[in-house]
């Protein structure tokens, strides 16, 4: 049977995007190391861990997606997942192994839990994924990608969203459709996005760390409480698209109670503030 | 039957949270207001994922807009590169980037006039 061994929450943005491709100097520099850093002990940990599969819990910017018909929850089922272009030609990493058979399966198991996800059998992903993703699974040159994945889309772009709660319990069902496996693979659950950002209105590149902090804190500790934040508070506390870190409470949904929170690491910067958190489950 | 048994409470506050109505001017949603108002501008953005149409863009800006039904409204706030204008018209913050990008406008350009608009979006 499949087993859930550790959860990451990480942020994503075009900026870690930008840096990771300026290149190991830039990512080490005074301004960048605070991200970069604590995202090298991800990696070490991750090594450590050797999981056999990611599921990747986080959002489409509409470079997938688009309202014509945007689903609430999308999940992959191919084996591979190319790099959307998001209107700057797409960044040159081949596409991503994924697990078609762990994929339909997920989708069977959430089907069977109340979750009427989209199924997606063609997926491009974007920096959603692929932003946090190189700095803990890609060894450039002949290496590539090491772990396949399973994406797992969560629409917090155009109201009304899947609530918080929905989507603590989207963590869970997608815990029990892991757990009901039958083959003997070890998972990581990621959850990317956030944390506080504001990129639209007055006040663009507002930053708040009080809460960011405190909502990392309440994931380690208390994640149900979070279940309890309207989208209203979430985006008063954090910015309008601050509301992604509802990827990071189905993460957390998805590992057990008493997983404890390990590498910590948060870096307001700029218009972002910057969340990397990782979990570790007791064997 | 009574109507509070088959709309319960616990049902109406679910519906009461899942549209935010008491956020200030200054922070905006991409709901039905701003989902609808926007769909020519957001079809038309979202199009420059396509290196096709980035190069048509370049090359024909006027024949790239033609293809969306764009209003002359949309039309001039494309053309005048304005940010603020295009949001307001429902332009989402995730197509503009794309828009941003074929133009080569920094996003701190575009931070820049978002900071000045004053809010009120919806």
């Amino acid at each position: 049977m499949a087993r859930v061994i550790g959860g990451i929450g990480a942020s994503h943005a075009p900026s870690m995007e930008h840096i990771y491709d300026a290149g190991e100097e830039v990512r080490e520099s005074d301004e960048w190391q605070p991200l970069f850093g604590p995202f090298k002990d991800v990696a070490s940990w991750l090594e450590g861990l050797r999981p056999d599969r990611l599921v990747v819990i986080y959002n489409d910017h509409m470079d997938q997606f688009f309202l014509n018909a945007y689903p609430t929850f999308a999940l992959g089922v191919a084996d591979t997942y190319p790099v959307a272009d998001e209107g700057f030609g797409a960044r040159p990493f081949p596409p991503l192994p994924g697990d078609a058979k762990l994929g339909w399966h997920i989708a069977r198991s959430l089907v069977a839990d109340e979750f009427d996800i989209t199924i997606c059998q063609e997926l491009e992903v974007d920096h959603g994924v692929i932003s946090p993703l190189p700095m803990v699974d890609f060894s450039e040159g002949e290496g590539g990608w090491k772990i396949p994945i399973v994406p797992l889309a969560v629409n917090v772009i155009l109201h009304p969203l899947p609530s918080p709660l929905r989507c603590w319990k989207l963590g869970q069902a997608l815990r029990r459709a892991i757990l009901s496996y039958d083959e003997d693979l070890s998972v990581v659950v990621v959850g990317t996005g956030g944390l506080s950002h504001q990129l639209t209105g007055p006040q663009f590149g507002r930053v708040t760390p009080d809460w960011d902090q405190e909502f990392m804190r309440l994931l380690a500790e208390d994640p149900e409480s979070l279940t309890r934040y309207t989208y209203e508070e979430l985006i008063k506390l954090g910015g309008t698209e601050s509301v992604e870190v509802v990827n990071w409470l189905a993460m957390r949904g998805a590992l057990p109670a008493d997983a404890r929170p390990l590498v910590q690491a948060y870096y307001a910067h700029r218009i972002m503030g910057y969340g990397l958190q990782t979990f570790e489950v007791a064997a | 039957m009574e109507l509070r048994d088959e709309l319960p409470k616990d049902y109406l506050d679910r519906l009461g949270a899942v549209q935010p109505r008491d956020l200030p001017d200054e922070l905006d949603l991409f709901d039905e207001t701003t989902a609808t108002r926007g769909m020519r501008l957001n079809k038309a953005a979202y199009s420059l994922k396509d290196e096709q149409q980035r190069e048509l863009f370049r090359r024909d800006e006027e024949a790239w807009m033609n293809q969306f039904g764009l209003t002359d409204e949309e039309k001039d706030l494309t053309r005048r590169r304005d940010w603020i204008g295009l949001w307001r018209h429902g332009m989402s913050i995730y197509v503009m980037v794309k828009l941003s990008g074929v133009t080569e406008t920094p996003l701190p350009e575009i931070g820049k006039q978002m900071r000045e608009s004053g809010g009120a979006n919806g």
